[in-house]
């Protein structure tokens, strides 16, 4: 009988063009403004690390200032101080781990007609590409050594080689980078998490790293870090060695703990460490750290922030004025056919036909207004990601499983829609409308 | 066939403007030509929506083939008056929207016929009435007549036992009236009870035997019935 | 004259569709109450004067491809080249407010305090800062030549001059006078003195709580994160920015040189708050467009089905002008009863939006205002229609089936 009611619709909704474009714009307009702000909401509380959500854990310590807590969720700071993060390093708890931060440059290619271009750059140890398990394409990473002593040496993203050598493998070659010549040691497949889990200091949603860098470079490049560094101590800085020896924040940590018992470990190491410290005088606030999985990080670096969630309620209730608007319209259109509905009664539909019959009308509706929604939805993006002016290029976009849901909502919705019209009809006394007026 | 025991029907809403029925009795006899007459609210129409099973009554027992169809719910009643009763209405009520075909169309597939074997039926009905030629031409391209020969030929393609009609002619000329009063004719010596409900006193002496109801009651049963069927012969 | 009573019988046949259109309107007018409020704070945040010439600024960073280059050198001699370019009034090296990236630091009004410290932006630049930004001074002097100090981060170096705002100076003086004074680091007994003030600056986070809270050093720092800013003639921006693009490379080629407008960088900064403000209004306007809609199909889906009641009417003598006053009043009653409903509806949902999202408090009046428009689209979405069932002619009355 589907069938049958579908054809049924579709004559229906030929019949009264006008009606039936409204309702389909109307559901189409919901359906494409709340696909627009959940599909930025789904899109934004990803997790690209979720495989690992059980072993990965970022590090915080809180060496704070002691009259002040620091100004976030957790009241510890996001990053590490550079000399507890080399200190950490030591440990041989975890599986692996990093300590890492945003750089930059210029980076160019003796002797190549390219011109010398700016690159983003993260600067960390060797563990960053088994730890976040991004694979090789050629080489891999660089020594232990290169940790703790400068090592000239540069892992590239697939598309900054793809730029500088053309794709060919460049392991062993030299770039330029920031004044200084590097050896390839390794080229890495992409890697573009979106949100940036891995470094929410600055820009969630924007590029990651083209070129990575070993982590014992920073005394012989002397490295400020593009990113944030957060004080609270007045400090005298008067050379760099003082700057890696002070109480600033830039670092960030991660750390793999595949087991229960490394994490119980780890968490008595990070005490012990703790206590060490405040014995020399350092970490002056009660003792606390933090281990907190990919999830947990995203939850608290709020990602999605205020604005996003209040964008989807708002959408939500703008889809519930579609719905009901829908509804209305949908029942003027039912009750006038209800004549019809009477002599289908009289030639023996039973009230349960003639219900599931305008449902499925009402459901031909919301397939139409899903499909536009879908193109409305792309629209909103593409409006958002212009407004944005680059803030949202990685998340406003749609991938199949959203615009499945857009169809399923906009029918979902349209069923909804049409319950009551549909219950309304198929309960009307057929003999009145029998009989010639 | 039909019998109606002590049938009342009463109304409350203030829209519509119905007599109830009381106190009403009636047998029809398989393969019957009943004509029912009456005043204008005597309740001929309510008689015949609790007939054809698009009403309930108030009180009263109504047996349908033997069958008490007051304890049935909507949807075996929806499938008796699919199976058994076949409705021509006076406006003849045909889907608007709908060719010839489709129209016949719509009591077979509450059926749940299979496509071959509805369009078979289709096919046989438009061929009684006349109108193989125009299946694919929507209500609207036809004349009143034609238009009702469809509602005969939608009646007849599920093949009832029981016809049910409501002024048959009520909207034609007489010419079309007489073509239409001879099909039914027709269609009831191949075996089909037909009660047609009707104000015209020339058409309703054609039946086999005349009802008349007033205020909601009938009146003068058996000897209008033998009068009846000897003026004809 | 007026047939209220056959109209409210009337609609209480139709109550469902009635109340359908009335709810639907209420919820509008909540969305929409909602929304406005929201969009006014954001609009008014952008519109806030950020104290420095912005359409005029041009910033221009670069990157040396060479190793060991002299950077001081190199901000000499680009400074001396730039500040001759035709269009240019004024260049300086510094960080660039208003583009969300800059330093912050605490000021003490007396020496060697841990606690209670004034949070403030911070910035370095010579003797043309005040003027490249086009900041107006209110107090004291601009920094001098002799006043600057060619530095870097890491040299333990301690300003002794600073130019501070007019809000930064209040919060760090509550009422006194701040010219003159000395302001110290946390902890630290240096004595910073303010030499002048400034009328505004929002700093490097306009839409943060301590935005206008800036104080200016003189000195030049070796570090990467400079850029030069560069204020032009009025008019001259983009000549300008194409000039200085063209100029750096030519005066030293062995480096990558970002060249942007003010502008950009901080409609880029705004642009959150601006998608907020497009969005919203959308929603806004899209809402009320469906809202009417809607409107537009029930009313001539009722007057379809009324078109014989219609007929009968103007045959019995209605005026065309009272059978569209009919559907006219007809909606008007509804339009009142959904505004009634929105009223409740938008305090119940700011409610929740400003404990859940922080959004500023709806004022009842911006509901009025919201619910007039809406009452307003409600009738018109009904008058062509109705003037359209005004035409039904009486002969409707006659005709039959």
């Amino acid at each position: 009988m589907i069938g049958y009611y579908i054809s049924l619709a579709m004559r229906s909704l030929r019949g009264t063009p006008i009606l039936s474009a409204l309702m389909v714009a109307a559901i189409a307009v919901g359906v494409g403004a709340s696909m627009t702000t959940l599909t930025l909401n789904y899109m934004m509380s990803r997790n690209a690390l979720a495989d690992k959500d059980d072993v990965l854990f970022a590090v915080q310590l809180d060496n704070w200032d002691p009259h002040k807590a620091f100004h976030n969720p957790s009241e510890m700071p996001w990053q590490l101080t550079y000399k507890d993060a080399i200190d950490l390093l030591r440990s041989d708890i975890p599986s692996h781990q990093v300590a890492m931060h945003r750089w930059g440059g210029p980076i160019a290619l003796e002797g190549s007609e390219l011109r010398p271009y700016t690159v983003e750059a993260r600067v960390t140890s060797r563990d960053f590409f088994a730890l976040f398990d991004i694979p090789f394409i050629h080489g891999g990473t660089w020594p232990h050594a290169a940790d703790n002593n400068s090592a000239y040496q540069i892992v590239l993203s697939q598309r900054t080689n793809e730029k500088l050598f053309g794709g060919e493998n460049s392991v062993g070659r030299t770039v330029n980078f920031n004044g200084a010549p590097f050896t390839v040691v390794g080229v890495i497949e992409d890697w573009q998490p979106s949100p940036k889990v891995h470094d929410l200091n600055n820009g969630d949603f924007l590029e990651s790293a083209e070129v990575f860098l070993p982590f014992g470079l920073h005394r012989a490049l002397e490295i400020y870090p593009w990113g944030n560094t957060n004080g609270w101590k007045s400090e005298d800085i008067n050379s760099y060695e003082d700057q890696l020896g002070s109480e600033y924040v830039w670092i960030q940590y991660w750390a793999q703990l595949d087991t229960p018992e490394q994490m119980e470990r780890y968490r008595d190491y990070l005490t012990g460490f703790i206590r060490e410290r405040k014995a020399q005088g350092r970490f002056p606030r009660p003792l606390k750290f933090g281990l907190s999985n990919p999830s947990e990080w995203l939850a608290l670096n709020e990602v999605v922030d205020g604005d996003d969630r209040m964008l989807s309620w708002l959408s939500l209730a703008f889809l519930l004025v579609c719905l009901v608007n829908a509804v209305a319209l949908l029942l003027a259109k039912f009750l006038r056919k209800a004549p019809e509905a009477g002599v289908r009664r009289a030639l023996g539909a039973s009230g349960r036909s003639i219900f599931s019959q305008h449902l499925v009308e009402s459901g031909c509706i919301g397939f139409a207004g899903g499909l536009i929604g879908i193109l409305m939805t792309l629209v909103g993006l593409a409006l958002i990601r212009q407004l944005a002016m680059g803030h949202m290029d990685t998340v406003a976009s749609m991938n199949w499983l959203m615009m499945l849901s857009a169809i399923g909502l906009a029918i979902l919705s349209s069923l909804l829609a049409g319950l009551y019209p549909a219950w309304r009809i198929s309960r009307t006394n057929p003999s009145i409308y029998l009989k010639t007026q | 066939m039909l019998k109606m025991q002590s049938i009342r029907k009463s109304y409350r809403t203030d829209t519509i403007e119905t007599h109830a029925l009381r106190d009403f009795s009636l047998a029809v006899d398989e393969g019957e030509f009943v004509s029912v007459t009456g005043p204008s609210g005597s309740g001929k129409t309510t008689f015949l929506n609790i007939a054809g099973l698009l009403e309930t009554p108030t009180s009263g027992q109504y047996l349908l083939d033997d069958e008490d169809v007051g304890n049935l719910n909507d949807r075996d009643r929806s499938r008796m008056r699919n199976e058994k009763i076949g409705f021509i209405f006076q406006g003849f009520n045909l889907i608007p929207d709908l060719s010839l075909f489709d129209n016949i169309d719509v009591p077979l597939r509450y059926r749940g016929l299979k496509g071959r074997e509805r369009k078979k039926r289709i096919e046989k009905a438009l061929e009684q009435v006349g109108l193989s030629a125009r299946a694919k031409h929507l209500p609207a391209q036809l004349s009143g007549g034609q238009q009702q020969r469809v509602a005969i030929a939608r009646a007849l393609a599920g093949e009832p036992r029981f016809l049910l009609a409501d002024e048959p002619t009520g909207n034609l000329d007489s010419l079309m009236a007489r073509q239409v009063m001879e099909l039914l004719e027709f269609i009831n010596e191949w075996g089909t009870t037909i009660v047609m409900v009707t104000h015209d006193p020339d058409l309703a002496r054609r039946a086999h035997r005349n009802i008349q109801i007033v205020d909601g009651q009938v009146a003068d049963l058996q000897h209008g019935a033998a009068s009846a069927t000897a003026e004809i012969a | 004259m007026l047939e209220l009573r056959p109209i409210l019988s009337a609609l209480w046949r139709h109550k469902i569709s009635a109340l359908l259109i009335a709810v639907q309107l209420g919820l509008t007018l909540a969305i929409v109450g909602n929304a406005s409020v929201v969009i006014q704070e954001r609009m008014e945040r952008i519109a806030r004067p950020t104290g420095v010439a912005v359409t005029d600024i041009v910033t221009a960073k670069f990157m040396p491809v060479a190793k060991d280059y002299d950077r001081l050198r190199a901000f000499r001699r680009d400074l001396d080249m730039i500040r001759q370019l035709p269009g240019v009034a004024a260049a300086t090296v510094s960080r660039v407010p208003l583009t969300g990236g800059g330093s912050r630091t605490g000021l003490h009004t007396k020496p060697n305090r841990e606690v209670g410290a004034t949070s403030s932006a911070q910035f370095w630049g010579d003797e043309q800062l005040v003027d490249a930004l086009d900041m107006k001074l209110v107090a004291g002097r601009d920094f001098t030549a002799s006043d600057i100090t060619e530095t870097s981060f890491s040299s333990g170096w301690r300003p002794s001059k600073a130019i501070v705002t007019q809000q930064l100076a209040g919060e760090l003086f509550a009422g006194g006078e701040a010219l003159g004074k000395a302001v110290y680091l946390g902890d630290e007994d240096n004595p910073i003195e303010i030499v002048g003030i400034v009328e505004r600056n929002l700093g490097p986070w306009p839409n943060a709580p301590d935005a206008g809270n800036a104080v200016f050093y003189p000195a030049i720092m070796d570090t990467q994160w400079f850029d030069y800013v560069v204020r032009a003639e009025p008019g001259q921006r983009d000549a300008v920015a194409k000039l200085l693009e063209e100029k750096l490379a030519e005066h030293d080629p062995q480096r990558v040189v970002t060249v942007k407008t003010l502008q950009e960088q901080l409609d880029r900064y705004y642009a959150g708050d601006n998608t907020m403000i497009k969005v919203l209004s959308s929603v806004a306007g899209l809402l009320t467009f469906i809202v009417a809609l809607g409107i537009v199909g029930l009313t001539v889906f009722w007057i379809t089905q009324r078109q014989k009641q219609i007929g009968v009417r103007r045959a019995l003598g209605a005026t065309r002008s009272a059978i569209s006053r009919y559907f006219l009043l007809e909606n008007l009653l509804i339009a009142v009863t959904g505004i009634l409903i929105g009223v409740a509806a938008a305090q119940i949902f700011n409610y929740f939006l400003a404990s859940e999202f922080d959004q500023p408090a709806l004022p009842l009046s911006t509901t009025l205002s919201c619910a007039l428009i809406l009452l307003g689209v409600s009738l018109t979405a009904t008058l062509v229609p109705a003037l359209r069932a005004a035409n039904i002619s009486p002969a409707t009355a006659t005709r039959s089936v």
